[in-house]
Parts: C-alpha cells; structure tokens; sequence
C-alpha cells in the first residue's frame, strides 16, 4: 500500500488537543511525503507543531483526521497493539537526547530491539549488532556503556540501534543539539549517508542551522502548517533558524541581522562585533 | 530471565541489597516463627502421639494431658481389661509440679535449680506414658530412682547420678530419655507405685492408658468407654495429642498469626517500595522502550521478573539464615525449640512469589500510563 513510491505519505493530517475553547490545533491539514534515498528537515519556531508532526509520523501518536501511511501500513486506521510493530520494524528513531539504556553497553543497547526476525535475542542479532556498530565506527566501543561514551558517540550508537531492523524510515529529533559543531556535523553526513547509501528515507526535525548541508529538501512548518514562501536566516546569537517575516531585527554594518526573539537581540547589541563578524 | 531486567537488577547494588534485604529479613521472620510453631507442636503433641497408648481415659472435665486434673479411682478399673476389645491397660500418674534439680558432686549437693516438671509415674511392665526413647542409663527406673527428659539435662546441667526433688522426695536420677519435652515442662520419669505413693493417690490414677487389640478401631473403643462407666471421658491418641497441642499453642497461634502477617508486611513494604522507585527512576528508559516499539506486556515482565529475581535471592538467604541460625538459638535458649520442615518452606517461598508478584504490580500499573512520546523531550 506504499503510495507514489513513498515511504512515509501523510494525507490532509490534522491534530487537535482539547475541547471546546481549551482546543488547540497542533497540525492543520498537513501533507508530506519522504521517499527513499531523501533527507528531509522540518525547520520551524518552537511550538510549531514538529514533535506532534514526529510522534505521528512515528506511530507514536494517531491524528485527529487525515491519513498516515507508513512502509505501506495504515497507521491510523490499525488497532493500537499493532503500533509498536510497526514503530520497531518500520521505524528507526534518533533522538535528541540518544536516549541509550544505561545499564546496557552499546553492543546490547542495539542488539536489544532486534526482532526475532532480525535475530534478536540469538547470536546472530549480535553478529548483527556488532556489524552495524563496526559499519559507524563503533568496533572499538561494542563493550562500552553509555556513561563512558562521548555525546557524538552516543549519538552514533542511536544511529545503530535505529539501524537495527533495517527500517524504511528514520525520524530524527534534534539529532545535533547536544553536539558539538564537529562531532554533529558527523552525525548529520551519517544521516545522509544511511538515507543514499541504504535507500532510507530520513526526515529530520531541528533547529539547527549546519542540518541544511546534508537536506535533500527543507520544509517550513509553522502554527500547525507548512509553509513554501518563508524566508529564512539564521539567529547570529543562538544559531536557531528562523522565518524572517515578523521576526526582531538589527542593522549593523549594512546588514539586517534577525533574532529568535529578544533575549538574543540584546545579547547581540552588547557585543555586536562578537556575533556580528562570526556569522560573516 | 531477561538481559535488561537482570542489567537493571544487578546495576544497581545498593538498592538491590536493600530490597533482597528487606524479602530475606521477612522470610527469615516467616521461616523462625513457622519452623517455632512446628517444634513447639512436634514437642507438646509428640509425647502423647509416642507413648504406644491407643485411647486415654480421664475423669470427667479432663481435656488434655498437661492440664492433667484428672482423678480416677481405681477399684473397679480391672473390669476395663475384661473387654474384648482391649489387650492391655494400665494406670497412669501425672501431676504437672516445680521440683528440683540437684547436682551431685563427691556426694555433695553442688547446685540447686527449681524447673517445672511433669512428674509422671507409669508401670514399666507395660511402659504406657513410659520414656520414649533411652538416650543414656537405666531403661527403667527402681524405687527412689526418676528418668529424666534430655531436655532437663540439657537445661539444668545434671545427668545419670545427680538428684531430683519432686513431690518432697530426692529421687537419683538413673537414665535420660528423650521425647518428654513440653517445652514450658519437662518429663521426669517415676514407677507407678512411687508416685501413687508419693502423692497419696493410692487406688487412684489420673489416666488410664488403654492398648487395643490388633483390627480394633480405637475410636469405636474411646466412643464406648464413657457409656459403660459413669464420670469418664475418653480420647484417641490423635485426639488427645490434638487437645493437648490445643491446650498450649492455641494461644500461642493468632499471636504468631499475626506476627507471620506483620513480617510478611515488612517484606512486602521494602521490596515494594524499591522495586517501586527502581521503577520510576527508569521511567524515561520504559518510556523509550515504549517509544521503538516494545509492548506494555514485555515492560511488564520486565518489572516481574526484577521482582521475582529479587524474591527468589531473598528466599534463598532468608531461608538458609533460617536453616543456620535455628540450631544455634536452639543451643542457646532451650525454650527455642524449633522444626524446619520443607512443606513449610515451600509455604514461605510461596508466600515471597506471592509478596513478588504484589510488589511488582504497583510499578506496572504506572509503566502501563507511561507516555512514549515523552522522551522526545530533552
């Protein structure tokens, strides 16, 4: 059931949270495709409704109207204990806090989501686990537990246990924003390799400016909608990209800087040299 | 087991030794005051099941053996072995009394310890209410000689060659025999003729013991006794072993029934609690189980099986600390007289299942409304 050859195809996709006047609409008829090979970044201001976009593309949450299909399964039409089925063959999620099991070394962070199908549970899970975390680096680190990991590769034993079952789809949440510039640089060129290299679609919610380099395109979701006529720049203060178009602004040096918001354009204006020269 | 549920388990060890803690403390609890109740019914009801006597027959108002105010004259008793029924009878003295154990050294009186004894006269050619079991010296005593339990040797320091003072008579101590123990008293062991003598209960008796003969339901026998003679009761030995154990631990039983549920409590409120908070404290990472894809079932066996495992060490060490320390106590405090039998072991380990299985249900009833799209939050 797999729709014009994408991979995640969601249809007039409407969330609705509360009642009455209390109701609040996280997404107003949204429509989306990601297809195979393609990295998408859902870029929009905080409260835009990307988490509710994510936890519905992820099985996670059901909208309140529209459809949502998945790797060719019906995901608001299927009873609600056919979901994790679907979120642990289907799905690989990478969060922005990785997310890893404490207790479990890398190696078994991986191994544990594996499906029967997958070998889970056996040697060959393992075996497979091992080669996944080998393939991103991670040989050196099978036996490690998160706590002796750095954050980048944290992220990229996150990165392997989404792997895991060889899903159609990976939905990132912030995969940078507890990295530093280098180290989520790497994650960002991994993302896009998985998605060219394994035939993965990969759709990206962030903030994160540096995302754009590796985007096969960049949608603009804003008050539950999105949005093809938004212009962007990026806060020279907090990196955070955002829509121009209402947004706070100083002139300096003959160019227009914009803000997220101001706490960040007052920062900007005590030490305009600082941020000013760094974003040139 | 599952390889999360046994990393959770172990990776916190100083919550686990608190809660193994907590169920091993409780079973232990369990394990004392069962393993208590069985020496103490084994001790009071043993003698009566032992002494090779088929049915007890007292004055009217007796209702057991140690209570033992039972008068019965003797006149017409040799009528009782007329009946075809009975092969053998014979009278019976018991009279619970404080007598005095003496320690004899060179002929010289060297201690003096009151006790609580069961003075007890019975006929040795028959040996009905006799001792037990010989552990050491005479097999039967003589005129001005008493058997003493183990029990009074154990606790009074004298044996063979010391003296008892009992009924306002020094009686040197011949033989030791085990099985007399009640406990709160002990047996000492006399021939019929001195204590009928020595309490002035000549043609008088308390019990009469009756043996029956062989294919003779004792029940049918001990059923007629009180409609062929006036003023008497009868019992089985079963029976009378029952009122007897009745007499001492009746009491006893709800006390202990309560501090069996108090101890259960103990267990179950430490185990719970940090299986409980363990639980919490792992919320996020349930949470993210949930969220790639795992079903509340697998949580939930999660959250079970860390309780079983945490039951299963409990009951292990809790069981052994049972085993070791009760023999131990029992050398110390003679009153500590104690029997570990393995059905009620079972009983106990059942028990910690079952504290498991409660102390695990709180916890899974919160993963259960844990949210899974909660740990897109950072």
């Amino acid at each position: 059931m797999s729709v014009n050859g994408a991979i995640l195809h969601m249809e007039k996709v409407t969330k609705t949270y509360g009642s009455g006047d209390a109701m609040v609409t996280a997404l107003q008829e949204v429509d989306f495709e990601a297809r195979p090979g393609e990295v998408v970044v859902i870029m929009g201001p905080s409260g835009a409704g990307k988490t509710t976009f994510l936890t519905i593309a992820g099985a996670l949450t059901k909208p309140t109207a529209g459809s949502v299909i998945v790797s060719g399964n019906d995901i608001v039409n299927m009873g609600e204990k056919g979901l994790p089925d679907v979120r642990r063959d289907k799905i690989g999620f990478v969060f922005q806090s990785f997310n890893l099991l404490e207790s479990l070394t890398s190696l078994e962070n991986v191994a544990l989501v594996m499906t029967p199908a997958r070998g889970g549970g056996t040697k060959a899970g393992r075996d497979r686990a091992r080669e996944i975390l080998t393939m991103l680096g991670l040989s050196h680190r099978l036996n490690s537990l998160p706590k002796q990991l750095s954050g980048g590769e944290k992220q990229r034993v996150a990165i392997a246990r989404a792997l895991a079952n060889n899903p159609d789809l990976i939905l990132a949440d912030e995969p940078t924003a507890n990295l530093d510039s280098a180290r989520g640089r790497e994650v960002m060129f991994l993302l896009k390799q998985i998605a060219a290299e394994m035939g993965k679609a990969v759709v990206i919610v962030s903030h994160d400016h540096r995302i754009r380099e590796v985007a096969s395109r960049i949608v603009w979701l804003e008050d539950g909608t999105f949005r093809s006529d938004v212009m962007t720049a990026r806060d020279p203060v907090c990196s955070r990209v955002i829509e121009i178009q209402g947004a706070p602004t100083v002139e300096y040096e003959a160019t227009a800087f914009y803000f997220c918001g101001d706490n960040c354009q007052k920062l900007f204006e005590l030490e305009p040299v600082r941020y000013g020269s760094k974003t040139a | 087991m599952l390889l999360l549920a046994r990393k959770n388990l172990f990776s916190e060890r100083i919550r686990l030794i608190i809660s193994v803690g907590g169920v091993a403390l409780s079973v232990f609890l369990i394990g004392v005051l069962l393993s208590l109740y069985r020496g103490w019914d084994e001790k009071v009801g043993g003698f009566v099941e032992d002494s090779d006597v088929d049915v007890w027959v007292g004055s009217e108002g007796t209702n057991d053996f140690l209570a033992a105010a039972s008068l019965l004259p003797l006149e017409n008793a040799d009528e009782v072995g007329e009946q075809p029924e009975i092969d053998e009878w014979s009278a019976i003295v018991v009279r619970p009394m404080q007598g005095l154990a003496v320690k004899i050294d060179d002929g010289e009186d060297t201690s003096e310890q009151e006790m609580d004894i069961h003075f007890i006269g019975y006929d040795p050619a028959t040996n009905m209410s006799g001792p037990i079991k010989i552990e050491e010296g005479a097999e039967e005593p003589g005129e001005g000689e008493v058997i003493i339990d183990q029990a009074i040797k154990d606790r009074y320091g004298i044996g063979v060659g010391d003296e008892v003072e009992a009924a306002g008579r020094r009686l040197t101590v011949v033989g030791v025999a085990s099985g007399g123990d009640f406990v709160a008293s002990q047996s000492v062991f006399v021939t019929l003729a001195e204590a009928q003598d020595l309490l002035r209960m000549e043609e008088a008796a308390t019990f009469i013991g009756i043996r029956v003969t062989d294919g003779t339901d004792p029940q049918e026998v001990a059923d007629e006794i009180p409609l062929q003679a006036a003023g008497v009761v009868a019992f089985t030995s079963d029976e009378f072993a029952e009122r007897t154990r009745e007499r001492i631990l009746g009491n006893v039983l709800p006390i202990l029934t309560m501090v069996l549920g108090l101890a259960f409590i103990v267990g179950l409120a430490v185990s719970g609690l940090t299986i409980y908070t363990a639980t919490v404290e792992k919320a996020r990472e349930y949470g993210i189980l949930k969220a790639v894809g795992f079903k509340n079932s697998y949580l939930y066996r999660l959250v079970f099986e860390q309780s079983l495992a945490t039951g299963a060490i409990g009951f292990l060490i809790g069981a052994g600390l049972t085993i070791l320390f009760s023999p131990i106590a029992g050398a110390q405090v003679p009153q500590f007289v104690t029997l570990v039998r393995w059905q009620d072991m079972v009983f106990v380990l059942l028990a910690t299942v079952f504290m498991s299985l409660i102390a695990g249900y709180v916890p899974v009833r919160r993963l259960a409304s844990i949210d899974p799209t909660s740990v897109f939050k950072a």
